[in-house]
């Protein structure tokens, strides 16, 4: 038996330090996952409260057919989806007009991007670009792209916590990674070809 | 698979290891002859691998300890029974 399940069994005995073992062991990669899905740090908070309350109320209920941190990430999706479908609709899906935009850009490419190392790409003013870039996208394609490269979840485990099948998982993955690197690619491209790098170089 | 769009639309799936022994091969045998899909590909897995890196799981002490009291208070002891 894992170390989750066997906190699980100590949980529904009545044990709250085992809860709070899952708490510590799980609420950093939370707390990441709400504050990319919702973008603001205050709300993630309170969510995350609401995640891990659902989730202790629930526990009996959880039948083990998934592993403890998919059906975890599963409450923390649907509580923030929840929210935004509530308080901002629009920022859920692509509308049409971007969706078409991200196709005719698809094959945007250059070598600055790829021929940038790997500690300047995740320097401080790398990383900012890269959550720029991640934050633009629209909910639904933030968070699959967050469960699958940031969280290390498999396709099918993504399509668990999104309640969406593995093809529309896939889609949305796709459309995600590639606006990203879109994004990012036009960034090293301005910044390689502005007047200070041309001077230094 | 006839264009490069049509190519590039695999990368992602690809990358996942979502493809056939046979698929993989005619994508590989593209990538070798074409270099801007060959670049595509390769920004392609960088975005992949520098977003796994660039988001830490980061906890402010003040929310950790907010989350912390906030179980205590809703859910210890009989305050939630199952």
């Amino acid at each position: 038996m894992d170390a989750d399940r066997e906190n699980i069994e100590k949980i529904l005995k009545g044990d709250y330090d085992a809860f709070e073992a899952l708490v510590e062991k799980y609420q950093g990669r939370i707390y990441r996952h709400l504050r990319k899905m919702v973008k603001d740090n205050h709300l993630a908070q309170d969510l995350l409260q609401e995640t891990f309350f659902s989730a202790y109320k629930g526990l009996p209920g959880f039948t083990g057919s998934s592993s403890f941190s998919t059906w975890l990430f599963r409450i923390a999706t649907n509580t923030a989806l929840m929210h935004l479908r509530k308080n901002r609709p629009d920022s859920i899906e692509y509308d049409d007009e971007i969706r078409n935009q991200t196709d005719t850009h698809l094959t945007l490419a250059s070598p600055e991007f790829v021929n940038t190392p790997l500690e300047i790409l995740l320097s401080n003013e790398g990383r900012k670009k890269i959550e720029k870039a991640i934050d633009e996208l629209p909910a639904l394609y933030r968070s699959v792209m967050v469960l699958r490269d940031v969280e290390g979840f498999s396709l099918e485990e993504v399509s668990r916590i999104m309640d969406s099948s593995v093809a529309a998982v896939k889609s949305r993955l796709h459309r995600a990674r590639n606006s990203v690197r879109e994004a990012l690619m036009s960034y090293y491209m301005e910044k390689d070809l502005s007047p200070d790098r041309r001077r230094a170089s | 698979m006839k264009t490069c769009k049509e190519f590039c639309d695999c990368l992602s799936d690809y990358l996942d290891g979502e493809m056939g022994e046979d698929q993989c091969r005619i994508i590989e045998d593209h990538l070798d002859r074409c270099p801007p899909c060959q670049l595509i590909y390769q920004s392609l897995a960088t975005t992949v691998e520098i977003c796994g890196k660039a988001i830490q799981p980061e906890i402010p002490d003040e929310v950790r300890e907010k989350l912390r009291r906030f179980l205590r208070e809703h859910c210890a002891g009989d305050k939630c029974e199952f």
